[in-house]
């Protein structure tokens, strides 16, 4: 038997799935481990393989594929704890990266601070070269200017170098002198330049991107390498594979020439999977909504692909690559109740983080949080969180409810939860409304899917408010981006900027640029990670503008119509695509476009695991009540004496009436008054408004199959 | 009734999520760039009496520019409003801020009852008048610079008013502009239905209750705020230089700030009269600039609804240089923000030394327009990225560096220089931050920037509008001003010449060097008392010379 392992590290948990060629699931949770997380990594494996039932040394030669999430990238960003960066850039241009285009995000706040930026301006150092628009030399590049900028270097004890020169997306000739030579020069030293990271127009993107890149180089490069070596000892002879802001996964290899791809690395798989999950409900689009301890992360899927954007920010530090479009906003288990000086009660975006964590924690918190009011209202089992693992002290969570905020509200202590609860998931409904109706879907339309520990005890509400209809709580909903991860295909990005009308268009440069795009992306995928060539899918997409305007569209194109040069056929996609966003287009009017870019999305398909549906006999659902207890149900604005299901329990097919509770070792959901819930023989839970089941809805065979029990 | 206080703050939320929704349709759907990238434009909700229900201001200048004009609508009408109705305003004689800023409103009917307005006002490319784009330095009267539109329907009862669209827009020069307007009834229509829904949901009883709870909320915390400053009478003075018609003119700002518990009252009587050129306000852009820049000093989580205005009293009287009596040119009126902003922050520094500011470098901008040789096209452009200068300081904290007018605090952005290249002829020689341009200070004023260009291309237009070339920012408590605002150009034939802060010239010839300095903001403190390991880092990054860290901050013995 092989398995593939999917490895999600996080703050607190390091989630672990595993699936066997068989489609046999397992899944399993263990302590991270902040000061080297590859060892919580390996324990997560040993685990594992007891869960198996086999030894160390023979589970890890059967794993095919781990698939790895890692937040390195991330949380370097976060904490700004990073490379020492030196930056070297055309004469002139010493401050781009820190002026940001001369934007402050809160315009009536004088006390808000510009960001730090990832170089400090005592290490951007300028030469004294300069290519034109057009792409010529207008002034020559001579490597001597680099010999006391090199000298600077290593008396700073500089420990990674950027280097990002004016219009090299037209001529990268400079930037390539520069990086080899100061590689040659700074022996260990990570050096990187523009045109290997974002090779197109926009100087502040491509020194901004640039400059994450090299940031989170080397200690991204030291991570990995350190991972690598831990399973070689381990005798793993299978690959491993890591998660991208993009979706795709890649090879530890590609991932040191461009460290910048792996920033978003962990939430990208909740959407991924998403795309897996609604494909297998019959469902082209879905929401896939996230909610941990302390952010609620908002995705759409598209037609069953991840929607991309390079519009990204982490921290305020810009990086144009193309990540997942996922809308964060400060809402999470942890998020804390407080009441401004207008003595209105808010929730957020500050949270009490996993240490102290909550009141009810009992970890020294003091400040009511999120889940101090889920626990009031009853939708947590203070005997069962996270299966027992952490008692919950519901007295403390009364008394700073009570203190904190019920008094100064003139409210009870459960009035005041209730609002605390209704308060952040009129917030979250907000986050799924930006990332849905702000880009022009209607989220009624979409299969709702949640995951993380938290986010099915408030979803009844968020699709309540957002009038959505029904919502998918998976079986693997707590450790749904390491699924995700499993699900990913191989992916490679590549940008060519070619900034021309389409009249003055170059058919050969056109036909050059792509053919240029497609053979380095199978260099990537055949020579480096193994992919057979009839594996491999070619994915272009143009960015056009009608000439005049600043926003240009990023347009999917087929591989076919454009090695047949079929402009007609790409301007009809552009006049339909920008009509959809935009509410009109310009055809009528025959408004000439221009090119901004070319880009190559190459695609390896990986196999996918197989996960098997559960193939035993359920139960009736009045079997699986363990109790019933007084939960706070919104439609009545009072508590109500409830049934509490065992989610673990075998109740396939069974229709379960709202209100109730069910309750995992890993999750809760909670389904309010106006809902009912069906489990289907995945064990995923299917929440929808009592009126419409069944007629109007797209639940797929598995549910008719489940009914035969 | 009884007030839900939960549902007052989700009000609040939901109030805001409709006003930045209908704001991010605009920033999408326009054309010009001064909506879709500059994001000169603001969205709002308002009560059927046309109070403020919640505000998107892209730009804080736009903080006070609808709902004055609400009111106006809802006098003129009376009885005569009706779902589907659509009305437009500029004018500056009834409660417009600026000729450009064209204002698009929607009443909002649920049974039958009118429950609010929706509302988007945007600075339009084009307004008719004499000059391309409505700035012109030469006009004395409001006709020389725009089309007057005072409110009028363009859609009545759901049905466009052709007549009425067809004489707007024979008189403004760019097809845009009608595209613009479109879209700015579709953020209203946006706005409508979401209202619509939202009232639908609760009910109209709840909904009025819950709104004036709100408002109540807003107006305590606003009024919390004004308690912290001291009774008293406040005054401050700044100048503004130079009408564009009479070398050497001053005009004085004055403001006379009267703090009573929990009421404060701007009044700017006593400042100049009216010019004769275009350099005047009007009553709502100043109002606006005396709101923002108070803004700037109270909590800035307030949410913005008629409660958070309602403490505020504003005395701009016409006849003066914030208010021009009819039927003066006032185009120039919002850049008179940082003059009044200096005004308030000297009045008010003595009471609340903690939170004012020193000086913000004022605006000195140039505007080109050309024909690109590549391209064989005409090409505007207005230099926003070397016009941004540095922000003041204020206690405990340096200014911001590069951030701008604080009209606009940081919310205008610079072009990206590759893509500047691609759309003027131009190439960009310098575009850095200018060492010892922040005012000195215990805390420093942000940096200003230096910016060098060549401008490519025959018979090249500049019009320059703005300020700060005559007098410097000042410092407060012991800090220092900064550097003046300059615009050079150095033509190919050896000669210089030297714009005034308003001008226009024709004929730039090719290969022209462009030179300016955007000055930083003013210093806080005295420069002396600052952290030396501040000073240090600043001499490191080369922000602060040598010769400035010995002289003005006083470190001893530097080794560089």
């Amino acid at each position: 038997m092989k398995f593939n392992v999917g490895i999600d590290i996080g703050g607190t948990f390091t989630d672990l799935i595993c699936v066997s060629s068989e489609g046999k699931t397992i899944v399993h949770k263990t302590l991270s481990t902040p000061h080297d997380s590859s060892e919580g990594f390996i324990n997560g494996i040993r685990e594992i393989s007891e869960m198996v039932g086999e030894s160390f040394e023979n589970f890890v030669s059967s794993i095919d594929t781990i698939v790895h999430g890692t937040t390195v990238a991330t949380n370097s960003l976060l904490t700004l704890k990073g490379a020492k960066t030196a930056l070297i850039t055309t004469k002139g241009f010493r401050d781009a990266l820190e002026m940001r285009r001369g934007i402050r995000e809160e315009q009536y706040n004088n006390r808000y601070k510009n960001v730090t930026p990832l170089a400090p301006r005592y290490l951007r150092f300028t030469v004294d070269e300069r290519i034109d628009s057009e792409g010529e030399v207008v002034k020559k590049f001579n490597e001597k200017e680099l010999l006391p900028i090199i000298q600077k270097i290593k008396d700073e004890k500089v420990e990674s170098v950027a280097i990002c020169f004016m219009n090299s997306y037209k001529n990268s000739s400079h930037e390539k002198r520069a990086v080899n030579f100061l590689r040659k020069k700074l022996p260990g030293i990570f050096v990187t330049a523009s045109f290997e990271v974002l090779p197109s127009i926009r100087f502040y993107e491509r020194v901004s991107t640039t400059t994450v890149s090299a940031f989170v180089g080397p200690i991204v490069v030291k991570y990995l390498d350190n991972l690598t070596q831990k399973l070689e000892t381990i005798n793993f002879k299978g690959t491993l594979l890591i998660m991208q802001s993009n979706g795709g996964v890649v090879v530890p290899e590609q991932v040191k020439k461009n460290p910048a791809v792996t920033v978003l690395s962990g939430p990208a798989a909740a959407p991924t999977a998403g795309a897996f999950y609604s494909k297998m409900f019959g469902y082209k689009n879905c929401i896939t909504v996230d909610m941990g301890g302390t952010s609620f992360d908002a995705a759409i899927v598209i037609d069953n692909q991840c929607v991309t954007s390079t519009e990204g920010k982490i921290n305020r530090y810009r990086i144009a690559l193309p990540s997942l479009d996922i809308i964060t906003i400060g809402a999470g288990g942890g998020s804390i109740g407080w009441i401004n000086n207008g003595g209105l009660l808010q929730m957020g975006p500050q949270s009490a983080g996993a240490l102290p964590g909550p009141v009810c924690y009992d970890s020294g918190g003091a400040i009511p949080a999120c889940t101090d009011a889920d626990l009031i209202l009853g939708y947590l089992n203070p005997d069962f969180f996270a299966g027992g693992k952490l008692k919950l002290n519901k007295a403390k969570a009364e008394k700073a409810i009570n203190d904190e905020l019920a008094l100064k509200l003139g409210l009870s202590v459960l009035e005041t939860a209730a609002g605390m609860f209704r308060i952040i998931n009129n917030n979250m409904a907000q986050g799924v409304r930006e990332i849905s109706v702000e880009r022009g879907y209607d989220p009624r339309e979409f299969l709702f899917i949640v995951a993380g520990g938290a986010g099915s005890i408030h979803s009844s509400e968020i699709c309540k408010e957002l009038e959505i209809p029904m919502f998918l709580v998976p079986n693997v909903s707590s450790i749904f981006c390491a699924a995700g991860m499993l699900l990913g295909d191989l992916k490679h990005d590549f940008i060519r900027s070619y900034f021309t009308s389409f009249n003055n268009l170059d058919r050969e440069k056109f036909l050059l640029f792509f053919n240029e795009m497609k053979e380095d992306g199978i260099k990537a995928l055949v020579d480096e990670e193994g992919v057979l060539r009839e594996q491999i899918s070619f994915y272009p997409i143009l960015d056009i503008r009608y000439i005049g305007q600043y926003h240009e569209v990023p347009l999917e194109a087929s591989w076919d119509d454009v090695m047949n040069y079929n402009l007609s056929t790409i301007f009809e996609l552009f006049h339909n695509e920008h009509n959809r966003q935009y509410g009109y287009s310009l055809k009528e009017e025959g408004t000439e476009m221009e090119l901004i870019n070319l880009r190559l999305r190459v695609v390896g398909k990986t196999e996918k695991p197989n996960f098997l549906s559960a193939n035993i006999k359920s139960i009736p659902a009045e079997l699986a009540i363990k109790e019933h207890r007084q939960v706070f149900v919104p439609e009545l604005n009072s508590m109500k004496k409830v049934a509490v299901y065992d989610g673990d329990k075998p109740i396939f097919g069974s229709i379960i009436k709202g209100p109730c509770v069910i309750e995992k070792i890993t999750t809760s959901v909670f389904v309010s008054e106006i809902y009912d819930c069906v489990v289907d023989d995945f064990g995923s839970f299917i929440v929808y408004e009592k009126a419409k089941f069944p007629e109007g809805f797209l639940l797929g065979k598995k549910i008719d199959e489940a009914y035969a029990y | 009734m009884l007030i839900d206080k939960i549902l007052v703050s989700i009000f609040q939320r939901a109030f805001k999520s409709i006003t930045d929704e209908m704001s991010i349709s605009l920033t999408k759907t326009t054309r010009s760039p001064i909506l879709c990238e500059a994001k000169d434009f603001v969205t709002g909700l308002y009560d059927a009496k046309g109070q403020m229900l919640e505000q998107t201001e892209n730009l804080p200048i736009l903080s006070f520019s609808l709902g004055p004009v609400c009111k106006v609508i809802i006098d003129q009408y009376g009885n005569d409003i009706h779902e589907g109705d659509v009305i437009i305003h500029n004018d500056v004689f009834s409660m417009g801020n600026q000729n450009n800023d064209v204002a698009i409103f929607k009443p909002i009917f649920y049974e039958n009852t009118l429950v609010g307005w929706s509302a988007a006002k945007g600075h339009q490319a084009d307004i008719g008048g004499a000059v391309q784009g409505g700035y012109n330095p030469n006009a004395t009267e409001v006709w020389q610079e725009a089309i007057r539109i005072p409110a009028v329907k363009l859609y009545d009862n759901g049905k466009l008013r052709k007549d009425v669209w067809n004489l707007i827009f024979a008189n403004i020069r760019l097809q845009m502009v009608q595209e613009d307007i479109k879209a700015q009834i579709g953020a209203c229509t946006l706005g409508q239905r979401r209202l619509q829904t939202f009232v639908s949901k609760y009910g109209l009883d709840v909904f009025e209750m819950h709104k004036l709870a709100l408002f109540d909320s807003t107006e305590k915390m606003m009024r919390s705020e004004i308690k912290n400053i001291p009774n008293g009478i406040y005054t401050g003075e700044s100048m503004v230089y130079y009408d564009g018609k009479h070398k050497g003119s001053k005009f004085p700002v004055r403001a006379e700030i009267m703090v009573n518990n929990e009421e404060i009252i701007f009044d700017f009587s006593k400042s100049s009269s009216q010019t004769k050129g275009f350099v005047n306000g009007t009553y709502t852009s100043s109002c606006s600039a005396i709101t923002l820049t108070f803004l700037q000093m109270v909590n800035p989580n307030i949410p913005h609804n008629e409660g958070m205005i309602k403490p505020l009293k504003y005395i701009v009287p016409e006849g003066t240089i914030l208010n021009a009596s009819y039927p003066a040119a006032t185009t120039f009126g919002n850049h008179l923000c940082p003059q009044i902003a200096d005004a308030i922050f000297k009045a008010l520094g003595p009471a609340i030394p903690e939170k004012v500011t020193a000086g913000w470098n004022h605006l000195l901008c140039s505007l080109f327009t050309g024909n690109h040789p590549r391209t064989g096209k005409k090409y505007v452009d207005i230099c926003f990225l070397g016009m941004k200068g540095g922000s003041g300081a204020m206690k405990g904290h340096d200014g911001y560096d590069h951030i701008g007018m604080i009209d606009a605090s940081g919310g205008v952005l610079d072009q990206d220089y590759e893509m500047y290249e691609q759309q003027t002829p131009y190439t960009i020689l310098q575009h850095e931050y200018l060492c010892d341009s922040g005012g000195a200070g215990q805390w420093r004023g942000g940096m200003g920037t230096i910016t060098q260009i060549i401008l490519k291309g025959h018979d090249t237009t500049m019009v320059v509008f703005g300020d700060g070339d005559v007098e410097p920012n000042y410092g407060l408590f012991g800090g220092k001003g900064s550097v003046l605002n300059k615009i050079e150009l150095s033509f190919p034939n050896g000669e210089k010449y030297i714009p005034m802060s308003k001008d226009m010239i024709h004929g730039i010839p090719d290969n022209t060097l462009y030179y300016q300095i955007a000055g930083g903001g003013g210093g806080y403190g005295n420069p002396k008392k600052r952290d030396k390991e501040k000073v240090l880092q600043d001499l490191k990054n080369e922000l602060v010379s040598k010769e400035s860290a010995e002289k003005i901050y006083g470190l001893k013995k530097i080794k560089v």
